[in-house]
């Protein structure tokens, strides 16, 4: 809202600026203009919000609270208690929910570190004036853009425990040749994260090479000039530098980890037993496949107050810091 | 990750728009009775044709089938729309209540009695007096799986039971020519494969194949899945229990790795590691055993009776909100037209449920690795009639992967999963109605 407002404010400044001004009243009639085109052009996507964010979102939070079912034709207001219920450990769903809330704590745990530091030293290498710099930055933005269907297949041949191609390698060099990468623990985790981080590193990396480049040569320089190693200047230019770009890296990580599927759908099944069954893999089964649609949409609450805590934690202590370097 | 998310929150708002969108709708689903034929005569009618085989053979067949009828017919035109099963899963019940669903549509076994419990079929007992079939006219126990509370809904299309896929050159290695048929015979032979290096049956703890070995062996055993009214759990019996421990034997006496993934143990086959695979009729038709030296057995009878598991695919008529009398009329004329047309259906790698195609003695000429499968269906279970009884089916594959990767004993395994599944059945009571 408040940039909003903000707008035509700056926009009559700009024409007195200009020479072109006119009086008050005609400036204020080009500044209602002004603000008319703009919410024109903002309209089509505001409406798409509305319709396909804000609505389901408010609807999903009122099938939340009734006994939603929607092959009934009446549906009765419960209040709390599917939420209750969450927290029932008598009931059908409380067990299965907060095991697949565990296994998403873990996945997010073990993954977010990796997502955020490999991408920051990949990105870190090819910010060096390097030959063929271009086509490694297309090496490891290309898996980005495949479907997670294709990641399945293909680390699924890899990864087989008897049949993979890694296992067969590893018994070639002596190591164990028979490690459950899909299969059991650890190794499913294992697989997760680092076919997770192969898969989506791309997009992080780009993102902090362009918070490198932004970064003015100068203070390297000057860094440079004081006696700094590589390494102090690292941590006291590149680091600081990079602190905005580094808030909306961790958090999007945070997120997206948080929201992961396809892999351990495809890849481990949710297995072995339902150690890797993560809680939006459980949240799709009981509302899309069997129907319990009222407490999937409470579950689905209960995880996005989780994120939304999550993200406001990583929010304070980043801004907090990037406060202190200003000052 | 970011584009699973997107998806997932792409596919709950479209069916949080759905259900919006249906939500207002009022009553509907109806379960009015339609009747047909066989001959329909009415004016003339589009009707549309739901189906999940988008893999094999099916997409050139089913295209093939309805234009052949279509050009038979001058008042029908059926228009062909094939997705994933998953895809039917999600949009069909919505679709049905909103009136937009499909005329006809093909289900699995196991969804009928929860369609039908939500009121989204058309009884079809009339339908089924009309086009003249009674039970006899399938394999036993497949035409009852139409029945949920004494009306029929369904009539059968296909039957898919398990058999025993055998690498011979593998089996070969061992000096063995004759495939097992009984428990000593199928241990002698994995012995003797054992003896030459070669782990003989890689038992996996997955949909495909571990649920349906276990399911086999339990009937085997002479226990069931669930009590007779489908009120309470009973795969956690000694049967079970024997069942899921002849299959964890497997891996502990060597003749199976640990740890095989899903669908290992049918590379293993067609890579020449391993010598038997439990597997469903739909691998006779596929590619990769073209060039192996392979054959198609009953399963072997480990247990005191002779059992295996089996799916079946069924017709049924949606209710739509509003159905034209008309098109379902023109609907089973279809049904009836595909049934009787279906000797060819066998390309996909399904049995024909009708009695008469079937036995055709045309059909194991054309397919003889059908025959072995088609032996089975005397003595062939079929999935479980109840409403939202896959979900308690999920947790059976469960225990076998914890039992199978020794999370947990198989006594203790199934017992968790049974305590579970109880949980299930009564909610599903609830939610469905009983």
């Amino acid at each position: 809202m408040a940039e909003i407002v903000t707008t035509p404010a700056v926009a009559p400044q700009r024409e007195g600026a200009g020479g072109s001004g006119g009086t008050p009243a005609s400036r204020a009639r080009t500044g209602r203009r002004r603000t008319l085109v703009a919410y024109l052009f903002l309209a089509p996507f505001l409406i798409l919000f509305l319709t396909f964010v804000v609505a389901p979102a408010i609807f999903g939070l009122w099938i939340s609270v009734t006994d939603y079912s929607p092959f009934s034709d009446v549906q009765n207001f419960v209040g709390l208690q599917n939420y209750i219920a969450l927290f029932d450990p008598n009931s059908t769903f409380s067990g299965d929910f907060w095991q697949s809330m565990g296994a998403t704590a873990i996945f997010v745990v073990l993954s977010v570190p990796c997502l955020v530091l490999v991408p920051l030293g990949i990105a870190l290498l090819l910010n060096r004036r390097i030959r063929a710099a271009t086509t490694f930055r297309t090496v490891f933005f290309a898996p980005y853009v495949l479907g997670v269907a294709v990641i399945g297949v293909i680390w699924g041949y890899i990864l087989d425990t008897q049949s993979g191609i890694l296992n067969h390698l590893l018994g070639l060099i002596g190591l164990p040749d028979d490690i459950p990468w899909t299969v059991n623990v650890p190794w499913v985790w294992v697989t997760l994260v680092g076919v997770t981080v192969w898969w989506t590193m791309g997009l992080n990396t780009v993102i902090f090479l362009a918070g490198l480049k932004g970064i003015n040569a100068d203070l390297y320089e000057a860094a440079s000039l004081d006696g700094a190693g590589p390494w102090r200047s690292f941590l006291n230019v590149t680091v600081p530098g990079l602190r905005p770009v580094m808030l909306f890296i961790t958090t999007t990580t945070v997120l997206a980890s948080a929201n992961m599927f396809g892999q351990s759908y495809l890849l481990t099944a949710g297995g072995p037993g339902n150690a890797t069954r993560t809680a939006i893999m459980y949240i799709a089964d009981q509302g899309l496949s069997q129907n319990n649609m009222a407490p999937a949409a409470a579950m689905s609450y209960v995880l996005f107050a989780f994120l939304a805590i999550i993200s406001v934690i990583n929010f304070r202590l980043q801004r907090e810091r990037v406060e202190r370097t200003v000052a | 990750m970011k584009k699973a998310f997107v998806r997932a929150l792409g596919i709950a708002a479209a069916v949080g728009l759905g259900v919006a969108l249906t939500g207002c709708g009022g009553s509907s689903g109806t379960t009015g009775a339609v009747s047909g034929d066989g001959e329909y005569d009415g004016p003339k009618v589009d009707i549309t044709f739901w189906h999940g085989w988008t893999g094999g053979a099916a997409p050139t067949l089913v295209p093939k089938l309805i234009e052949q009828f279509n050009s038979e017919h001058d008042n029908i035109v059926v228009k062909n729309v094939p997705q994933e099963w998953g895809d039917i899963a999600a949009k069909m019940p919505l679709a049905i209540k909103a009136g937009k669903g499909p005329d006809v549509a093909v289900l699995h076994g196991d969804d009928l009695a929860t369609y039908a419990a939500q009121k989204l079929l058309l009884n079809a007992d009339d339908i089924v007096d009309g086009l003249g079939y009674t039970a006899d006219d399938f394999p036993p126990g497949v035409f009852e799986a139409g029945d949920y509370k004494d009306t029929q809904y369904a009539i059968p299309w296909s039957v898919t039971p398990l058999g025993l896929f055998v690498n011979m050159e593998v089996l070969g290695q061992a000096g063995i020519t004759e495939i097992p048929t009984d428990q000593e015979s199928y241990t002698a032979a994995l012995e003797a494969l054992k003896n030459v290096g070669v782990q003989g049956e890689w038992v996996d703890g997955y949909v495909f194949t571990g649920t349906f070995e276990f399911e086999s062996l339990l009937w085997q055993f002479g226990g069931d899945l669930y009590n007779e009214d489908v009120t309470q759990a009973t795969f956690n019996s000694e049967a079970g229990v024997q069942a899921l421990t002849w299959m964890t034997d497997l891996v502990k006496d060597g003749y199976s790795p640990a740890n095989v993934a899903q669908d290992g143990n049918i590379k293993a086959l067609l890579a020449g590691q391993t010598a038997f695979n439990w597997n469903g009729v739909w691998q006779t038709t596929n590619s990769a055993f073209a060039d192996l030296d392979w054959q198609a057995a009953p399963v072997p009878q480990i247990g005191t009776e002779q059992a295996v598991w089996s799916s079946s695919t069924h017709w049924v008529f949606p209710a739509n909100k509003g159905q034209d009398a008309d098109k379902t009329a023109a609907a089973a004329t279809f049904v009836k037209w595909m049934n009787d047309n279906s000797a060819g259906w066998a390309e996909t790698g399904e049995l024909p449920a009708d009695n008469e195609v079937r036995n055709d003695p045309t059909l194991v000429q054309n397919y003889p690795n059908l025959q072995p499968f088609m032996d089975e269906l005397e003595y062939a279970h079929y999935e479980t009639v109840s409403p939202g009884i896959t979900e308690a089916n999920a947790l059976i594959t469960t225990a076998i992967n914890e039992a199978l990767t020794g999370k947990k004993s198989p006594q203790e395994a199934l017992d968790d999963a049974a305590k579970k599944a109880d949980q299930i059945l009564k909610q599903n009571q609830a939610k469905y109605g009983g």
